[in-house]
């Protein structure tokens, strides 16, 4: 059954900070008036397109739907950036690939994602979608002719609510679940390659969230919870501090290093993935999964990481649509009753610090 | 052992190199990860480890691999200035493990953990995905006490494939760590030398290793009659009368099932040295030629200069052989530090 689309009052919630003009740099010529006519107009289409897109919604799905958002830094085996990133992801991750993030790690991404849609459809999954969380060749890493056929694959970038796209009511409740696989510790974290979206730090009402607990945040506004989450000990242990224990978790390694853990065979792996993401539909079906929540409003603060230049910290303070209070050198505060509002200033980050 | 520490860059090149480099980071070692975060390594892997059973510990280097002579293409991959045969080493690394794993297992060890031991790759040279599937997997750099990572006393022997010489040995391509000579109380150790010792203090022997001849001799000379596969004759820094690849597997299986009876036996003790520790220690002429390098080295704590010995000599006394381990992470840090 196809549902409504999104209310009016979401689509005035539009990710307008993606269209932000170019920053240009100080003392830089001012494009003339037809230049900036232009431009002009490539944003007013531009903002058209993101309103399209952001109220786009996922083909439906028969029986018991699955959303998974797979991502690479937590998956068995890889602990080095080299495995991980395919180098044509702008100037500064040009040398960082490596034959292994073409040759192997794609494919044992996948292989992890079809390991946990098999476990959920032997619960009674039977609706799959897979949504691409890892930033390696823009979002474009699962390899669409190795996935599990019955899944549908979001890929590329950009798209609206970067880690969630296309996820929706339909997947809450004891009709469907989300779960996480290849998850990583947030930033400083001594885990695998742990970092968080453009922030050295990120909390919601005092309380640090990684990118697991940002997203389980706007999805659980939907009334979809987290059933599985799957990336070293230290993400783990993380996220249970976040959303609790009703999760199935999986270790996928151990971290002994930032770029270094104990491994263990990908076949292994893929038999803790089938087996958590079968418990975790039954929890989901049985109803005993809470969404997560937070008291409303929400008051966001975030430091942007230390090592972007200036310029990202001057073009996210002047962002038109939401209003940032600046309260340190690249430290903003945001009060907002709406965590999928939240997700496009998130959405809005992201683009203006891969521009 | 770390790729920066293969052969030895020659030194007129090493010193040009520096002079069009920008000023290096000279933040304390303090910093270094291993050394602070993540010390709960050994806890990590002791408590993932089965309470019974006989537990394997292989060390994976690449130098003594059969068929292997040439550091310049075969130690590291294409973007680090190696070649794609690289690439089939690493399988070759992959398949020599497995047939140690495979030995072992037939003589009743259960369990078994690959600690990744070369830098040709960053340490990620073993394939996971062709690794024996029973086996634990330790990858990536930095991370502590290189070699040994994780080690801990309920490991019950060591097994170490792809060894080679130690530096200044006849040997393909010798080279042990960052130095040109490693004493301990007076006793020479090579790469494999300082792994036994730091597993001896442990109570755990390290009881096969294979590479060439030369590693086979001077390994037994200092850890006595343990299991040891030849997998070559040395006859150059690079150049070797190399085995058949499947005669080398076949041997690592009947060797590696031979060490696992004897130790189960009793047969095969734990390297042990008396306290403390004397180590004197000698960086790599290069490496003892740069200022950097010799003065980061000398500011580690403990660490006092062996004038005597000459430039870039140091000595260092302790009580415990992992301290020795850490040193060794802090001078692999120092030297691969970009």
């Amino acid at each position: 059954m196809r549902r409504p689309l999104l209310p009016a009052v979401l689509l005035t919630l539009l990710p307008t900070a993606l269209l932000a003009p170019p920053a240009f740099a100080q003392g830089a010529a001012a494009p003339d008036s037809a230049a900036a006519a232009t431009a002009a107009a490539r944003r007013a289409a531009q903002a058209r397109n993101d309103s399209i897109y952001a109220a786009k919604r996922v083909p439906p799905g028969e029986g018991f739907r699955v959303f998974i958002v797979p991502d690479m830094e937590g998956m068995g085996s890889v602990v080095d950036i080299h495995e991980v990133i395919a180098g044509n992801e702008g100037e500064r991750y040009k040398p960082l690939t490596g034959p292994d993030y073409w040759g192997h790690s794609r494919d044992l991404m996948t292989q992890e994602v079809n390991a946990a849609i098999r476990g959920a459809r032997l619960a009674g999954g039977r609706s799959f979608v897979v949504n691409e969380g890892h930033g390696g060749n823009m979002f474009a890493n699962v390899l669409p002719w190795e996935l599990d056929t019955a899944a549908i694959l979001v890929r590329g970038y950009p798209k609206p609510l970067i880690m969630i796209t296309g996820l929706d009511e339909s997947f809450g409740g004891t009709k469907g679940t989300m779960m996480f696989t290849g998850a990583h510790a947030t930033a400083g974290a001594p885990g695998v390659m742990g970092h968080n979206f453009a922030f050295d730090s990120f909390t919601v009402n005092g309380k640090a969230l990684n990118e697991v607990g940002i997203n389980a945040l706007i999805a659980g506004e939907m009334g979809v919870a987290v059933s599985m989450v799957s990336g070293d000990d230290e993400l783990i242990r993380e996220v249970k501090e976040i959303l609790g224990d009703g999760f199935v978790p999986v270790i996928s390694k151990y971290a002994v290093g930032r770029s270094a853990a104990i491994t263990f065979s990908p076949a292994q792996v893929r038999r803790e993935l089938q087996a958590a993401a079968a418990e975790a539909v039954r929890r989901a079906r049985a109803g005993r999964l809470k969404p997560f929540t937070m008291s409303k409003p929400y008051r966001v603060e975030f430091m942007l990481r230390r090592s972007f230049p200036d310029a990202v910290v001057q073009e996210v303070a002047g962002y038109q649509r939401w209003k940032l209070e600046k309260v340190g050198e690249r430290t903003f505060r945001y009060t907002t009753d709406s965590a999928r509002d939240m997700g496009y200033l998130l959405d809005a980050i992201e683009a203006t610090v891969l521009k | 052992m770390a790729a920066a520490l293969l052969a030895a860059v020659p030194l007129a090149a090493q010193q040009n190199a520096q002079s069009t480099q920008p000023p290096r980071d000279t933040t304390p070692p303090a910093a270094y990860y291993g050394v602070t975060e993540y010390q709960a390594a050994r806890e990590k892997l002791e408590r993932l480890m089965q309470p019974a059973g006989f537990t394997v510990y292989i060390i994976a280097d690449m130098e003594g691999l059969a068929g292997a002579v040439r550091n310049a293409t075969e130690m590291k991959p294409e973007a680090r200035g190696g070649s794609v045969d690289h690439e089939r080493f690493r399988q070759e690394l992959t398949d020599e493990i497995n047939a140690v794993i495979a030995g072992a297992r037939a003589a009743g060890a259960t369990q078994f953990v690959v600690n990744d031991g070369h830098g040709g790759t960053l340490f990620r040279n073993t394939l996971p995905w062709a690794l024996d599937p029973a086996a634990i997997l330790i990858r990536g750099y930095p991370k502590p006490i290189v070699m040994s990572t994780g080690l801990n006393p309920k490991v019950d022997a060591i097994m170490i494939v792809g060894a080679h010489a130690n530096a200044g040995s006849p040997g393909v391509i010798s080279h042990s760590y960052a130095f040109d000579s490693f004493t301990v109380n007076g006793k020479v150790l090579n790469e494999t030398g300082i792994a036994a010792f730091i597993g001896g203090e442990m109570g755990v022997p390290l009881v096969l290793a294979s590479g060439d001849d030369q590693l086979v001799k001077e390994t037994r000379e200092m850890l006595g009659p343990i299991e040891a596969v030849p997998t070559k004759i040395a006859y150059g820094f690079q150049a070797a009368a190399v085995r058949p690849l499947a005669a080398v597997h076949a041997d690592l299986r009947a060797a590696a099932a031979r060490a696992v009876r004897r130790t189960k036996a009793g047969a095969l003790k734990p390297l042990t040295v008396a306290r403390p520790y004397h180590v004197r220690f000698c960086l790599r002429r290069g490496y003892a030629a740069d200022d950097w390098v010799r003065t980061t080295v000398s500011k580690f704590e403990g660490v006092t200069p062996d004038a005597g010995a000459g430039q870039g000599c140091f000595a260092y006394t302790t009580d415990s052989a992992e301290a020795v381990g850490n040193l060794l992470n802090l001078v692999e840090w120092t030297v691969l530090k970009p």
